[in-house]
């Protein structure tokens, strides 16, 4: 049973840190429509930088900054948005496939500098030793006092965002998601609104990587591989792309189909067929998104529109 | 738009991700004594991790057959990590919560391992005997105590291949080498061991120069690496690599002293450069271990699978699963801390000296349940865990002769620890 609990407390915390970064590419995509192929590359970049200011002393990489957990977690959020923020100039007259092909050859070039950078990132032994929160406590009590802050980091980038989306630049954003002329026609800054977006979305994903990092006390470059675009990305289309509980909800599901669907092959396939138990689960995990995507095409949850807080109207977007 | 694109996207991944399929075997009896495994069956590594899977399957077997642990038979309880950290930890904390597997062998990544020993099974107490883990991350956080104990493995690290870089140049009389290697984490953690190795064997690196695989030329490199004024040249490179920075470093004028590394022992490098060119040069690899105990799995593996087991990770991995259930055997009760400990008793140098396969594993676990001392020689030869879980193996130095390649020495286990103790790793 404690075993079960403990087991259930590891997924939950996971799923979690995973629903930050689907809730910033949410903002990123759902409600700007900016196509971002590389949410891998701003996690990577939010751990990295949560691992080099409270990694100890090594000879090998920075380290022994000693700064507190808090701090470093913001500092991760902060450094992501910056390097959101250089990406975002860059990249401002790219729309759609062409956002995604930059963004994903950005997040491979993150990936070389991880492995490259010795000095600062450990190249491919990664960083070890990163100060975890709760570490003292028993395992037990650490898995439970570390979902307490992701569920908490969690609820505050949920809560922040969705107040973001209901307010008039929210609305105004979704203007630009749907017709970048006519919102530009109505006097809005389509470049500057869209570059805030994918800023503001970035962040989160920096504090999920920076998480995931505390969580786990070791980052590497191939912690960061270009599958979890796609598992970040399959979490928001699942979940429902335009709404912040959709991507909530889709990253839970989806990191269930990917982690206990590798439980549901270890209980159901026999012990001579274990070895093809990975394709199994492969298979398992391809058909049931696809079959989520066929019955539930705007995801879970789809997205819910009312222009404004005055006039519900819960009409679907159209796609 | 978007559904369209993910449907194509998902579908794509299904087949992608369903890849390979072969034969697989196993034996699931009442009363069974589980032992973890995490092992990549899909995803990049899938190809090479499959074999070892089914090899790990087969060591699984071999003790059943052989009796069982404790009168039980041993369920492996296998989990794909498809070569992702995140589901690698995920696999471990299922394996070690809910399954309650008292050891985990196998897992292959250096990412991996170092994740799921960070993440689950210091804190769990639970041993983790990989196959095929080489980083040297590893081995530090063993040295600095935040492992507990609990992570060994059964493939050498590469500091055997510095130390026999070190040897191969030394013997030589090179005292001022200039290093080019490979710029990745083998690479550069390599070096720092060279450094090391070469310092107490009586020489110093006059300088190394990093390089970036798959150029079309590293004279930069090549110049870089010149200018230091070395009186030979380590090449820590691969193959197609290894010939563009041979045939440039001698046409640029650099000296014909090379030692090279193990991925150009080939006949292709040597007529890649030219063999009128390599006659002052030297070579470093891995030793092939022979003996009774690597042709006793090599029997067991053709009999099972009808071919040799060639392939990396296949008799690590066999040792790895077999060594963690002699030490189940071995151990008092079946948790992790006592495993872990019983691990370096089945391996003490005054027991019975037992092998693998079926009648060997049979013999030992008969002569721990009566209480005797037994020394596991195993599919990778004699191998002993040090104070990190790390073992050694044997390496020589091979040499160009009339074009040919010819074994110049070899340097055994023995002398391979020793030389590990005087150079302090």
């Amino acid at each position: 049973m404690m075993g079960t609990l403990s087991y259930l407390v590891f997924f939950v915390t996971v799923a979690s840190l995973f629903a930050i970064a689907t809730l910033g590419l949410n903002l990123q995509w759902g409600f700007s429509g900016q196509f971002n192929a590389g949410v891998v590359g701003f996690m990577a970049i939010g751990a990295y930088t949560y691992a080099a200011l409270t990694a100890p002393a090594q000879h090998e990489h920075v380290g022994g900054l000693d700064w507190p957990v808090i701090a470093a977690l913001v500092a991760a959020m902060a450094v992501t948005a910056l390097v959101a923020l250089a990406i975002g100039l860059v990249t401002i007259r790219l729309r759609t496939d062409y956002l995604a092909l930059a963004t994903f050859g950005i997040a491979a070039a993150i990936n070389h500098l991880a492995l490259n950078l010795e000095g600062i990132t450990g190249g491919g032994r990664g960083i070890a030793g990163i100060a975890k929160p709760f570490a003292d406590l028993p395992p037990l009590w650490f898995g439970l006092a570390f979902l307490a802050l992701a569920a908490g980091a969690l609820l505050a980038v949920y809560l922040l965002l969705e107040r973001l989306v209901r307010s008039p630049w929210g609305r105004a954003l979704r203007a630009v998601r749907e017709d970048e002329v006519a919102a530009a026609a109505l006097g809005k800054d389509v470049d500057r609104m869209r570059l805030t977006a994918f800023v503001i979305g970035a962040a989160p994903m920096g504090l999920s990587g920076a998480l995931y990092a505390a969580f786990i006390g070791y980052v590497s470059p191939y912690d960061f591989l270009a599958i979890l675009t796609f598992q970040i990305w399959a979490m928001l289309i699942v979940g429902g792309s335009g709404n912040n509980a959709g991507a909530v909800l889709g990253s839970f599901v989806v990191w269930a189909l990917w982690s206990l669907s590798g439980i549901v092959v270890v209980l159901i396939v026999p012990t001579k067929l274990q070895v093809q138990g990975g394709a199994i689960q492969a298979i398992l995990i391809g058909l049931l998104l696809v079959a989520m995507l066929i019955f539930r095409p705007r995801g879970l949850m789809g997205e819910r529109l009312h222009s404004s807080p005055l006039l519900r109207d819960d009409a679907a977007v159209r796609h | 738009m978007k559904t369209r694109f993910m449907l194509a996207a998902a579908s794509a991944l299904g087949l992608m991700l369903a890849g390979n399929a072969a034969m697989a075997q196993g034996a699931a009896p009442s009363c069974p004594i589980k032992l973890g495994a995490i092992i990549p069956l899909t995803g990049p590594q899938g190809p090479i991790g499959k074999p070892i899977a089914d090899t790990a399957q087969l060591a699984v077997e071999h003790v059943n057959a052989a009796g069982g642990v404790k009168g039980c038979p041993i369920e492996m309880v296998l989990r794909d990590d498809t070569g992702q950290p995140t589901l690698g930890v995920d696999a471990a904390r299922y394996l070690v919560d809910v399954q309650k597997v008292p050891a985990i062998v196998g897992v292959v990544g250096s990412g991996i391992a170092t994740a799921i020993v960070s993440a689950v099974t210091t804190s769990a107490k639970v041993p983790m005997v990989s196959c095929c883990a080489v980083t040297p991350t590893l081995t530090r956080l063993s040295e600095e105590g935040k492992t507990g104990g609990y992570f060994f493995r059964t493939i050498p690290t590469s500091r055997v291949f510095a130390v026999a870089h070190a040897v191969a140049a030394t013997d030589r009389g090179y005292k001022n080498p200039v290093v080019i290697y490979v710029n990745n984490d083998f690479g550069s953690a390599l070096l720092r061991d060279l450094e090391k190795a070469i310092g107490t064997l009586g020489g110093k690196i006059a300088g190394a120069i990093p390089y970036n695989e798959n150029q079309p030329s590293y004279r930069t490199e090549v110049n870089q690496a010149l200018a230091l004024k070395g009186d030979a040249l380590i090449l820590i490179a691969f193959s197609q690599d290894g010939a563009t920075l041979a045939r440039e470093w001698i046409s640029l004028g650099g000296t014909q002293n090379l030692v090279l590394h193990n991925t150009l022992r080939s006949q292709d490098f040597i007529s890649a450069v030219g063999a009128r060119f390599l006659t002052k040069a030297a070579g470093i690899d891995n030793a092939q271990v022979a003996g009774a105990s690597v042709d006793a799995f090599n029997a067991g593996f053709k009999a099972k699978f009808n071919r040799d087991p060639v392939g990396p990770g296949l008799h690590t991995v066999y040792d790895s699963a077999v060594v963690t259930a002699l030490a189940m055997q071995q151990a008092a009760t079946l948790d992790g801390t006592a495993i872990r400990d019983a691990l370096r008793q089945v391996q003490d140098p005054a027991g019975e000296v037992v092998v693998p396969g079926v009648e060997g594993i049979k013999k030992s676990l008969e002569a721990i349940k009566a209480g005797r001392k037994v020394r596991y020689v195993g599919a990778t030869g004699p191998f002993t865990f040090d104070k990190n879980g790390d073992v050694t193996g044997p390496a020589l130095v091979w040499k160009v002769e009339d074009g040919k390649l010819v074994t110049d020495k070899v340097i055994d286990l023995e002398q391979m620890t020793a030389l590990f103790k005087r150079i302090g790793y």
